[in-house]
This record gives structure tokens, sequence and C-alpha cells, in this order.
């Protein structure tokens, strides 16, 4: 073969840092999610645990300050984000038939660029104090007037260094949906995760420019001395808050419609159906983005917009209700019917369904914004956006991670495990935060770290405790099935649910570095059920068997990731008073800015003056495989 | 005439086709120059209705990125559609900020 | 997919080399998909320069910093640079290396006067004006918009300066080929933010 290139493989912990495969790429996502979510998590329940009595002191009022400010940031932009790009690496060049992501490199950086923000974002801990203005990091609060540690640039630097590799995910994802599909996978036959991660990654690309201006604005005017929220200058908070929830609004949407893709695909497998109303699913998902665009006011109903502005944001987030419900009655219809098989991911998809809705009828009310004036704040608003994140999305990637486990580590989830995982999660969600519904009906206000005793506060904020450490207690057996299952002999087959419709069924799992021996051609809708319903064995391919061709590992993610680390820490510090003449020399001078970008700069130009010739798996290696298989 | 022959033509019109003289962007470049002059001198001259100001060198600004990304950025090509949609979500969220900005953030 | 590296396709440069091959044609639509990302970002930074454009705090207003002439010069210049980085994508569909060469390296050239211009602007109005980051909200925002625009260009300089060096280096191929491609529609972008910039910024704010 003329382009044989001999190129280096890597073992151990090398083969991680410099892999391009987007299949381990989504482990790595699924271990950095792991991580932050756990992080999340004990936050979580510490919060839960100074709630549990009125007048409790177990921790101080800053500190919890600084919990609720990085369980909220932690979880958001650290937990959920990185296990929806574990499912969309998994699934996505599967499900369309391809043998990698467009950009298998950028890929890469995305991931790291992630794991270092979130890294940068959490040393806050260690380094004198994490942020505490909130999750939303309202102006003047965040401001150094207000917040007076480094907690806020922490905040800053570190979302905006994530918020990059987000993005970089984002458009990656939409270049892989758009040009890497097999031939016959037309849009309107992608499967529904496809769609609405392909919508999902639209919303990145859209709302996350947003929010690093934002975040540059904040750290800006707090590291450099400018005035854009600084009042007494000419400044104004209020435009943090639009652009914030400019960026936010979508940002919640661009959590959930994954989870809807996930139970659009669970659900028709366990009931045996194809999805009830395919092309309103996608009419609905789209709706939902464009929709999410508009409603970022709704947030802001109490800062004083006037009438005008409160009546238009009211009626737009009102009218979300109907592509969230046609999505509703399409799951509903789809298992009308159906031969449903009660499996630990079709528990969680189904459990999803009605939690979901309660998190929109309350959401609905909550829309309306002279109601919202009451709400505003209280233990109600919480009690809403956790009905939506965890007993929405955090269901739903429980389901997608318990279908897709097989296929992703070929080893199948002990069912047991995953089903007391789902029943102690389920109640102990509803346990937790049913109740907060009426705190905040009764007066109760988010975000305060202590109340006083006979305000009919006590037993509710106990139950919700308790409610806590139960959901605690289903994440812990979710973590030991997946420990368990780690010793456990590979080898499930292919198609280890049986029911399997879309084409990662097709393939072994879990799968080899190439995905497809052959593009598979593909016929319709459910591409791998249509092919088993005609009675064929699998695919048919749409190419010969012929060399395929990779992408050469490379470190160079990595060590950029690692350089705008180091620039993000160094222009935090930069007007930072040390008593160590060398430090404010580096730091002082920018020498540490300097050397983080040079460090970036110089693999980008590594990375353009070497051209990735790749290398070749050839016809003879995947014969001798498939005689193995 | 042979199908190779009617084939060796059509290439030769396809090629010149598709190799375009600079006239077209020499065009779109003076367009731009009279353009951005109006809008200077409009302002240049003052004098003029403040609003009707504002509004002519908002249009001769758009006129000018329209024309510029149609011909020079090829968004008027065939095969565009997914630059073209990206492009209009882009300046859609663009101006909802803006929107936002000139009415929502003072009272 | 076994063609993607090779240096041509089928032993002859195709007219569009940038879209000869599957990279190729994803690195133009993900620059497309970038692009649209980056109207967001400098429709945020225009949305914050507009909410703050008369908090000038005391300090100098619009009408008194901006001179017609910088602006006028700097957009005439970069004006100028994004048709001759037009030029430059003509000469590569011709396949005419020598003259991609010229055309880009008179792009960087224009570049750098526009920055050099940008700087000179920016000083004047610290020292002779006492107009810096930290005077008024205003100023801040100024800065920021005005600033990225010219971080955008410095970095457009650098990028088109090392492809330069590339295709001296192994000429005109369809892996170098979607770079300069990409790379002059990164510049005509800087050129379209410029527009929306002396309009809103400078013009608009001689208006009031």
């Amino acid at each position: 073969m003329a382009h044989a290139h001999s190129v280096k493989r890597h073992k151990g912990l090398m083969d991680w840092l410099t892999t391009v495969d987007h299949k381990k790429i989504a482990i790595l996502y699924l271990l950095a999610g792991g991580l932050f979510f756990g992080i999340g998590g004990i936050e979580a329940v510490l919060i839960r645990l100074q709630l549990i009595k009125p007048m409790n002191d177990f921790v101080s009022a800053q500190t919890f300050n600084e919990l609720i400010t990085m369980h909220g940031t932690t979880m958001i932009f650290l937990g959920v984000m990185p296990v929806i790009f574990a499912l969309m690496n998994a699934v996505i060049p599967l499900q369309i038939g391809a043998r990698d992501v467009a950009f298998p490199f950028l890929n890469s950086l995305g991931f790291w660029t992630f794991l270092f923000g979130g890294l940068l974002l959490n040393l806050s801990w260690i380094m004198g104090g994490a942020p505490d203005a909130g999750w939303t990091s309202y102006t003047p609060l965040s401001t150094t007037t207000y917040s007076t540690t480094h907690g806020v640039d922490f905040y800053t630097v570190g979302l905006q260094i994530a918020g990059l590799g987000t993005l970089i995910g984002g458009i990656n994802f939409l270049a892989t949906i758009i040009t890497m599909r097999a031939p016959g996978m037309s849009f309107m036959r992608m499967p529904m995760f496809t769609w609405t991660s392909f919508i999902t990654s639209a919303m990145i690309l859209f709302a996350f420019p947003a929010i690093t201006v934002g975040l540059v604005l904040l750290s800006f005017d707090r590291i450099l001395g400018a005035n854009f929220f600084e009042v007494s200058n000419g400044g104004n908070p209020i435009l943090w808050q639009h652009i914030f929830w400019i960026f936010g609004h979508p940002e919640v949407y661009i959590l959930i419609l994954p989870a809807f893709g996930v139970i659009s695909e669970v659900i028709p497998t366990f009931a045996r159906k194809r999805l009830f109303g395919y092309s309103s699913m996608v009419f609905a998902t789209i709706l939902i983005a464009f929709l999410g665009f508009m409603v970022w006011a709704h947030h802001m109903f109490t800062t004083g917009l006037g009438p005008v502005a409160n009546a238009l944001f009211s009626i737009a987030t009102m009218l979300i209700a109907v592509p969230t419900g046609i999505k509703i009655f399409n799951w509903l219809f789809t298992m009308w019917g159906g031969q449903i098989r009660f499996t630990s991911p079709n528990l969680f998809a189904i459990g999803f369904i009605p939690t979901f809705v309660m998190g929109g009828v309350t959401g609905v009310m909550l829309a309306s914004a002279p109601a919202d004036f009451q709400f505003h704040d209280t233990y109600f608003v919480v009690a809403h956006f956790h009905y939506v994140i965890v007993g929405g999305l955090v269901s739903g990637l429980l389901a997608g991670l318990h279908y897709w486990w097989p296929k992703m580590f070929g080893r199948m989830l002990n069912e047991t495990l995953g089903k007391l995982s789902f029943w102690f999660f389920i109640i102990g969600f509803h346990l937790t935060f049913f109740v907060q519904h009426f705190l905040g009906l009764m007066g109760m206000q988010r975000r305060v770290f202590t109340y006083l005793p006979n305000q009919g506060f006590d037993t509710l904020n106990m139950v919700s405790t308790i409610g806590a450490i139960l959901m605690g207690i289903g994440i812990l057996f979710f973590l030991i099935n997946a420990i368990a299952t780690a010793f456990k002999p590979k080898g499930v087959a292919a198609d280890p649910w049986e029911d399997g419709r879309t084409l990662e069924w097709a393939i072994p799992s879990p799968p080899p570095e190439y995905n497809f021996k052959q593009t598979p051609l593909v016929r319709g809708i459910d591409a791998l059920w249509k092919e088993k319903m005609a009675g064929n064995k699998g695919m048919t391919p749409a190419e010969p068997l012929g060399p395929i061709h990779m992408p050469s590992p490379t470190i160079l993610p990595f060590v950029m990731s690692v350089g705008i680390f180091i620039a993000g820490l160094g222009f935090m510090f930069s007007k930072e008073d040390f008593s160590n003449s060398f430090m404010s020399l580096i730091f002082n001078n920018w020498i540490v800015v300097i050397i983080g970008l040079l460090i970036t700069f110089g693999s980008m130009l590594l990375r353009s003056l070497y051209d990735d010739h790749g290398w070749h798996i050839e016809v003879e290696e995947l014969e001798e495989e498939g005689v193995k298989a | 005439m042979t199908s190779a022959d009617h084939q060796a033509t059509h290439d030769v019109v396809k090629h010149s086709e598709r190799h375009e003289g600079p006239q077209k962007h020499i065009i779109v470049f003076v367009l731009s120059i009279v353009l951005t002059a109006i809008a200077f001198a409009a302002v240049a001259a003052g004098g003029v209705n403040a609003a009707f100001t504002v509004l002519l060198l908002l249009v001769m600004a758009v006129i000018q990125v329209l024309v510029q990304m149609g011909y020079w950025m090829h968004l008027k090509d065939r095969g565009h559609m997914m630059p073209i949609i990206f492009m209009l979500g882009g300046f859609f969220v663009a101006g909802t900020a803006i929107v936002t900005a000139l009415y929502w953030v003072w009272w | 997919m076994s063609a993607t590296h090779a240096e041509t396709v089928d032993g002859k440069l195709p007219h569009e080399p940038e879209k000869a091959t599957l990279e190729g044609r994803n690195k133009v639509l993900s620059f497309w998909l970038f692009l649209g990302g980056e109207a967001v970002l400098f429709g945020t930074l225009f949305a914050t320069f507009l909410a703050l454009r008369n908090q000038t705090n005391e300090g100098p207003t619009a009408n008194e910093l901006f001179h017609f002439s910088t602006t006028a010069y700097a957009t005439l210049i970069l004006l100028v640079s994004s048709l001759t980085s037009v030029f430059a994508v003509q000469a590569m569909h011709r396949h005419k290396v020598t003259a991609l060469r010229v055309w880009l390296m008179i792009t960087v050239l224009l570049g750098l006067g526009f920055l050099g211009l940008e700087i000179y602007e920016f000083t004047d109005y610290v020292t002779a004006e006492k107009f810096g980051m930290t005077t008024s909200a205003f100023s801040s925002a100024f800065y920021t918009l005005v600033g990225f625009h010219g971080a955008h260009v410095a970095f457009g300089v650098l990028w088109i300066s090392i492809l330069i060096g590339q295709l001296f280096k192994k000429g005109l191929t369809v892996v170098t080929a979607p770079k300069v491609y990409v790379s002059a529609m990164y510049w005509h972008f800087i050129d379209v933010v410029w527009v929306f910039i002396f309009t809103v910024v400078y013009l608009l704010g001689k208006v009031g």
C-alpha cells in the first residue's frame, strides 16, 4: 500500500492521553463527568445536611454559599454536560454509520479543554475559597466589592476554559452529523438521539459565545478594573443578567434535549414498536430549540422589565409546553399496545415521563409573571428546576447509560442492581423535591443557609434531607454496579437487548476501533430493525471491503489544554499582591499568561506544520478479525 | 461529434464558467467603497435628521455585509444551505442580544 | 477515504482543491459553523457596547474622541485586504501558487497596517485623551469590542503568515488548500465585523 505510514501505538496511560478514538473519548468524558458529578453530589448532600433542622450550624454561612454555588455550577457545567458528551461520543458515530467523528483531533481537544477548565474551577476549594455568588453569579454580588476572594475569578476563568471545550465539541458533532452519515441515512431517517444531539450542538454553538462574552466582561471588571457592571462608573448590573440568561436558558435546553433523545431510543426498543410520530418529534425538537432562545427574560420578571416585556416572555414561555407536550404524548403512544419490557433502562425512561411532566407543569406556573413575583427565589423554583434537571435529565442519562453500557464496555450491567438503583433514585428524588414546592409556597427562600424553627419548615426539610440520602444511595448502587461489571468478562452480543433498532446494534460490543468494517447502506428509519424485519442477518454494505484510514493518536490536545490552564491561572492572579518576589515577577508581568499561551499556540503551530497522514488498517487484518469473530 | 469531444467542450465551457474573472469582485469592492462613502458623507454632512442618518447608516452597512458575504464568501453559490442556516441562526441570536441591550437594559 | 491524504486527486489538483477531500469539505463547513458562533460573540459585544455607549462617567464621549480620518483609513485598508484575499482564493483556484502567495502577503501587510493604525489610535486615546479601560463603562465597552476585533486581526495576520510559509514548503495541495480557503473566510468575516464597527461605534458615535 502506498499510503502505509508507520504510526506509534501507545499503551496504558499514554494511550488514554493521546487517543482520538471517539469511543475512548466517550469513556474519558464519562470518567470526568462521574468525578464532577460525585463532587457536586457530595456538595448537595452537605447542603441538605445543613438544612436538616432549623438553626443548624453544620457549616458556616460562607461555606454554605460556596457549597450552593459550586453545587449548581459543577452539576450544570461539569457534571451532566460531560455525561451527555459521553453518550454523544459513544453513540452518534455508530448511529449514523460513521467510522469516527468529523474531527477526531478536535474531539480530543474539546475533552481536555473541558477537563482542565473543570479542574481549575474546583481548585478554588484549596486555593483560597470557592466562588460564592451563586451559580448565576449575579452582579454586583459577584464584583470585587462584595466577593473579595478569588472564588469568582475561578468561576469566570474555569467556566471560560470548560466552555471553550464544550463549544469545540458542539461544532464537531454538528459537522459529524451533517457530513458523515452513511449512504441512505437522510436527515429524516436519523435516530432521535442523533437528532436531539444535533439540535443541542446547534444550541451550544449559538449560546456559548454569549456566556463567553459575559465571563469576559465579568473577569475584566474584576481583574482589569473595567466598569461593565460598576454602577458608580456608569455600568449596569442588569446587563449581566441578560447576557447570562441569553446563554443560560438555552443551556438548560441544551441539557434536556439529549435526554429526550435517549428516552425516544429506549422506549421504542423496549416496547418493540417504532417511535410514534417521528417527524412531529423532530419538529418539536427544533421548535423547543427556537423557543429556548426566546424566553430568557422569564428569569428576570422581578427585575422590572415592564408589563410589555413580561407579557411577551410569559407567553413565549408557555408556548414551550406545546412541543414538549407533543413529545410526552408521542412517548405514551409509543408504549400504547407495545410489548413493554421493564428492564432497568426502560424503568428510568418510564420514570422520566411523569417526573418531567411535573417539572413542566411548575414551569408553566412560573411562566405566569404575576405569580412569579411570589415564587421568585423561593424553594418552589428550586423544586421546579430539580424536577426537570434531576428527575428529567439525570433520569434520562441513567436510562441512556444502562441502555448503551453493553455497547460502550462490552458488558451488561447487573439488572437487579440497576432496578435497585432506579427505585432508590426515584423515591429519594420525589421525597427530596416534592416537599420543596410546599416549602417555597410557604415562603422559604432559596440560598438561605438556615431558618428559624416553628415556621412549618422543620418537618418538610427533614423529609427532603432523608430523600436526598436515599437518592445518594441510588447513585451508589449504580456506582457499585459499574465497578462490579468492570470485573466481569467481556463478550456480550452485538445486540444484547435483542430488540435493537438502530445501527449501533449492528456491530460488535464494544465496536472495533474502525466501527464498521464496511459502511452500511441505510434503507429506512430504524435501519437495523428494517433489515431484521426483511429477514436479513445484518446490514447490507454500501462499499467493498477496503483498507480503512485511521487518524494518528496525538498528545497535542492535552498539551494545548495544559497551556490554556496555565494561562488562565496566570490571568487570574495577574493583579495579586504576592509577598514572594519571584511570584510577583512572573504573575504581575503576565509572564505566566505568556508561557501558557505559547504552549497552546506552539502546539497549534505544530499541528498545522506537520500533517497527520494517519495510518491504515489493511484488508487482510480486517478479514483476520472477521474470522476470529 | 463523439461523446468524448462533447465531454471535452463541455469541460471547457464549465471550466471558463467556473474560473470567473475578477470583475464581479471588483464590482463588489467598488460598491462597498460607495456604500461606505455614503455612510461617512451622511455623518460628515451633519444637519440631516438624526433618525434618518441612523437608518441610512444601518441600511448601508447591511447591504455591504450581505453583498460581501454573498460574493466574497460565496454564500450565494450552490451547496451553501447549511452555512446560510447557521449564519442566520447566529445573526438571529446576536440580534436578540442587541434588541435587549437597546430596550430592556435601562428603564 | 483512502485518497484523502494524497497530494493530489487522480494525479491532478482539482479546480476547487479546498473541496477535494472529505477533510477539506468538513473544514470549510465547520468553519462556517464557527463563524455562526462568532456572530453571536460579536453580537453580544455589540449589545454590551450599545447598552453602555452613553455611560461616559464624565470622561470623553464618542463624539469628542473619534476622528473621521483614522476610521476612514482603517476601513479602506481592511476593505482592500478583503479584496486581496478574494484574489488569493481566485489564484488558488487557477493553481497559480506564486500569485496566491503574493496576494496573501499583501493581505498580511494590509492587516499589519490596520493593526498599526489601531494601536496608534488606542495609544492616542489613553495618553492624550485620558481614556483608558477603567475610565467609564463606555470606555470598557469600547476597548473590549474594538479590542476583540483587533485581536482577531492579529490572529489572522499570524495565521496567514504561517500559511504563506507552508505554501513555500509544501506547495498547493489538497491539504494546504482548505487552510487557505478557510483563512480567507476568516479574513472576510473580520472585514464584515469591521463594517458594523465603523458604522455602529464610530459613525453612530459621531451622530450621537
